[in-house]
């Protein structure tokens, strides 16, 4: 009996002692408040209005003042954030939200539907690119007949709204702030006021900005972090260096080469997401220029196709970091995305063969040469141009070296961005160049300016290709009046397999943002921009 | 004081200023490349771009921007950054300090220590001391200050753990009075070693070489001979070897700005170097023809004041 009882009370010390080294095993594994983030930029934003631009830099710097009507969860769909509801009526051409009660901006001032409204009206609609140039002729208008509701009148359906009123896309600003002043140079871009989880606290140009703990924040409890610091760091591999030496505690983009140190290392965490706030679900893109002689003919651009090692450029650019492309539209969206598709796949004979059948002759070394192509003249060599941004010369130089194999001669032609958009899209006086194209949330956004035949220039990063299919133009514009899900899924499905026989473009590889942090941080949440809302770090 | 030299020199000033003023301008209007676009991004459309053009003025002819420019510089006005939506002389004034420190700070080190490391290889003439400093000097000068400043931060910074990687302040742990003094300059350690190594070099091959010709002369035979302390001759031998040296690092000094560039860049500086490069990609014209500007005037000043300085070190240098 004694012994019994001894082995009772042996078990409820045993038990006592697991509780009292458990209990604050999970303490430890719960939040922690207080305590200021360090966050590595690339560059100085130059204002903090991300409502008046779509420049990465501005929407890195500063989507924690501000909210949109909706968030983005994990997956891109869209979850309440102003708006705590919403309805789709008459058959997705009109919107109606209900907003979120008690919201103040950082100021005191209540947030209401009138602010709502004027962003869209007098900011978005008029200094956003991407929402200009997507709903801006489609809105017939916005009202706000009480201070909880929005509704969003369109000319017909349109399908992608939802996914066009995150912070990166569509930030509401303060009606009270920048009503009768011009949006572009009003002083509150750099002394922001909105209703996000962080308050605007200092801004030294070229050096940091820093915010301060938003109290009155409207999701209760948030943010856990006192403050939070955006130091610039213009080089990426001086951004790892500095998160090593403990100096930042979260990097945007970890550089591909980079990512073994970081990645073996027990003191980091990393996590991959396609989205970034200059553009979400990018894909590096080769585009033939149709309307020169040598690239019209399809059996030319099959040939390139068959002739690149997609695999090569995800192992050697990318460092593994993405995925070869396995349609038109990003695997980031997968709802669009259509799987299986037949793609080229590299076979270097079969490229020889459809050269050969082209006209293009191989006579002796070097590129091959015309006989008999249609509008060149016979002798000329096969010899495209290649354009590119500095950035991208690991691109042009693995195509260059492939395609030289079958007999196309490449000249690489770097051009930095501000020089590269006109001459592409303007003075369309290229062959052939590679261009990451951005699909964002919804095909609509990223996908239907490079294929609909009105998206040819002179607008950069339109219809670079100048693809002009009368059946994948209604097809388009048909999904955009959907919004039923599934049938646009169909319909998106369709004009990728018209793309990938008709090949205005090759899509390379998907390219993917690897987010990196101490390991003594947890709450980042890589998909969004509101990055920081939920993140703490232990000291 | 050669106030009638300084006058004309002063007066030779503007004119070459109002030619800088135009070509800066017509080279940077003339190489390609679209603010509109560079500052629209890339999901715009053209009626957007047109209307950032005409925003800025840039849909208007060549001539008439260039009689604008010319007419808002002679008010004192350089205009408003593309970018930053505010006045370029803000902009600039904003970042001018911490380049200042970053570069007087570098030439100081290098003309000081190159001087000295010079003066005293010479004195010992192919011996160890001499070799060894010949050898880093050599090395200084030939390595690109992009990759010792990689290599510095992963020894140094990284390595040790003793200097921070980047930036001019710690982020987490901001500083007031003496306390951001200590944090400024533990900060700058690392950029002005690079920034100034490859000037170091210079100046010290410079300086040996000059020392160990001059030691050589009769007069320094002669002060020896007389028993004068070796000091004192290296002293009075330097004082002939300066004339070269302070021509060079004159007219380096506009070499210790493009070199801030990269340094800035490597160590998250936040200076003029930087925002040059910013401006030029988003093509901010306003932004880049105020720091050509602002270039032009500091290398045109450092001339001036090398000139004057012959006189002071060469007292037989008359100013006509």
């Amino acid at each position: 009996m004694r012994r019994r009882l001894m082995t009772v009370v042996a078990g409820l010390v045993l038990l006592a002692v697991w509780f009292a080294g458990s209990a604050p095993a999970a303490g430890q594994d719960g939040p922690v408040r207080g305590g200021t983030l360090v966050v590595a930029i690339v560059s100085d934003p130059g204002h903090l209005n991300p409502a008046i631009t779509t420049s990465g830099a501005t929407h890195a710097a500063s989507e924690l003042l501000y909210n949109g009507l909706l968030g983005r969860d994990e997956r891109g769909d869209p979850v309440p954030e102003l708006a705590e509801s919403w309805q789709v009526e008459q058959g997705g051409a009109v919107y109606r939200f209900r907003l979120r009660d008690g919201v103040k901006w950082h100021d005191g001032a209540p947030f209401t539907a009138s602010d709502v409204r004027f962003t869209f009206e007098e900011v978005l609609l008029k200094f956003h690119a991407r929402t200009r140039a997507s709903m801006g002729g489609l809105l017939s208008g916005i009202e706000a007949p009480d201070d909880r509701t929005v509704i969003f009148r369109f000319k017909q359906p349109y399908a992608p709204l939802l996914y066009q009123l995150d912070a990166t896309e569509a930030p509401i600003i303060a009606r009270h702030v920048y009503q009768g002043t011009d949006p572009q140079t009003n002083p509150a871009n750099v002394n922001p006021i909105g209703t996000g989880p962080f308050k605007f606290g200092s801004y030294t140009k070229g050096t940091e900005i820093r915010l301060v703990r938003n109290p009155a924040y409207f999701k209760p409890g948030l943010p856990y972090a006192d403050g939070l610091v955006m130091r610039i760091i213009p080089d990426l591999s001086v951004q790892v260096l500095a998160l090593e030496n403990g100096e930042v505690d979260f990097l945007w983009e970890l550089p591909g080469p980079l990512q073994g140190r970081i990645k073996g290392d027990s003191r980091f965490q990393t996590a991959r997401t396609g989205y970034h706030p200059g553009g979400s679900n990018c894909i590096m893109t080769m585009s033939f220029n149709l309307e020169r002689p040598i690239l019209k003919e399809l059996r030319v651009r099959q040939a390139v196709a068959q002739a690149l090692d997609r695999q090569t450029f995800l192992a050697q650019i990318l460092f593994g970091d993405g995925k070869v492309a396995a349609a038109p539209i990003s695997s980031e969206i997968p709802w669009a995305h259509a799987a299986g598709l037949n793609m080229p796949k590299p076979d270097r004979a079969e490229a020889e063969k459809l050269l050969d059948g082209a006209g293009w002759k191989k006579e002796g070394d070097g590129p091959r040469t015309a006989r008999g192509v249609s509008g060149v003249a016979d002798g000329t060599r096969l010899s495209i141009d290649f354009l590119h941004f500095p950035t991208f010369t690991k691109y042009g130089e693995l195509i260059r070296q492939q395609l030289g194999t079958v007999g196309i001669g490449v000249v690489l032609k770097p051009l930095e961005p501000a020089v590269f958009a006109p001459t592409v899209f303007k003075d369309r006086n290229f062959d052939s160049n590679v261009i990451s194209y951005c699909n964002g949330p919804d095909p609509e956004i990223g996908v239907r300016r490079m294929y609909h035949s009105s998206q040819i220039g002179p607008a950069p990063f339109t219809n670079a290709a100048a693809y002009r299919n009368p059946r994948v133009d209604a097809l388009f514009d048909e999904a955009s009046r959907s919004v039923e899900r599934d049938r646009r899924s169909r319909l998106y499905r369709q004009i990728q397999e018209i793309a990938v026989q008709d090949l205005p473009y090759f899509w390379l590889v998907e390219t993917v943002s690897t987010r990196a942090w101490a390991a003594r941080c947890s709450g980042f949440k890589a998909w969004t921009g509101l990055f920081a809302e939920g993140a703490f770090c232990r000291r | 004081m050669p106030s009638r030299y300084l006058l004309r020199r002063l007066a030779h000033v503007l004119p070459t200023v109002a030619g800088l003023l135009v070509l800066n301008f017509c080279i940077i209007h003339l190489a390609p490349g679209d603010p509109a676009i560079a500052l629209g991004g890339e999901h715009g459309d053209e009626a957007y771009y047109t209307f950032l053009r005409a925003r800025f003025g840039l849909d208007r002819p060549l001539p008439e921007q260039l009689l604008t420019y010319i007419t808002n510089v002679l008010r004192g006005d350089l205009g408003t950054s593309f970018v930053h939506g505010r006045s370029v002389v803000a902009v600039i004034t904003e970042r001018l300090p911490a380049t200042l420190l970053l570069v007087s700070s570098a030439l100081a080190l290098s003309s000081v220590a190159g001087i000295g490391l010079g003066a005293l290889a010479a004195r010992h003439g192919r011996r160890a001391a001499d070799v060894s400093i010949n050898a880093v000097a050599l090395l200084g000068y030939a390595v690109p200050s992009f990759w010792l400043g990689q290599m510095v931060l992963l020894a140094l910074a990284v390595g040790t753990g003793l200097f921070p990687v980047q930036g001019m302040t710690d982020a987490r742990n901001p500083q007031t009075g003496f306390g951001y003094l200590l944090d400024v300059f533990h900060h700058l350690a690392l950029p002005v070693l690079v920034l100034a190594a490859n000037e170091l070099a210079l100046t010290t091959r410079l300086v040996r070489t000059g020392l160990i010709e001059a030691l050589g002369t009769d007069y320094v035979r002669t002060a020896r001979a007389k028993g004068l302390p070796e000091g004192l001759v290296i002293r009075h031998a330097l004082r002939n070897v300066m004339l070269p040296v302070i021509t060079v690092i004159g007219s380096r000094a506009g070499m210790f700005l493009s070199g801030a560039v990269l340094v800035e860049v490597v160590f998250a500086w936040p200076g003029l170097g930087r925002l040059l490069l910013s401006s030029l990609l988003a093509r901010d014209y306003p932004i880049l023809l105020g720091m050509f500007l602002l270039i032009s005037l500091g290398v045109i000043l450092a001339n001036l004041i090398t000139d004057l300085a012959y006189a002071w070190l060469d007292p037989r240098i008359r100013y006509q």
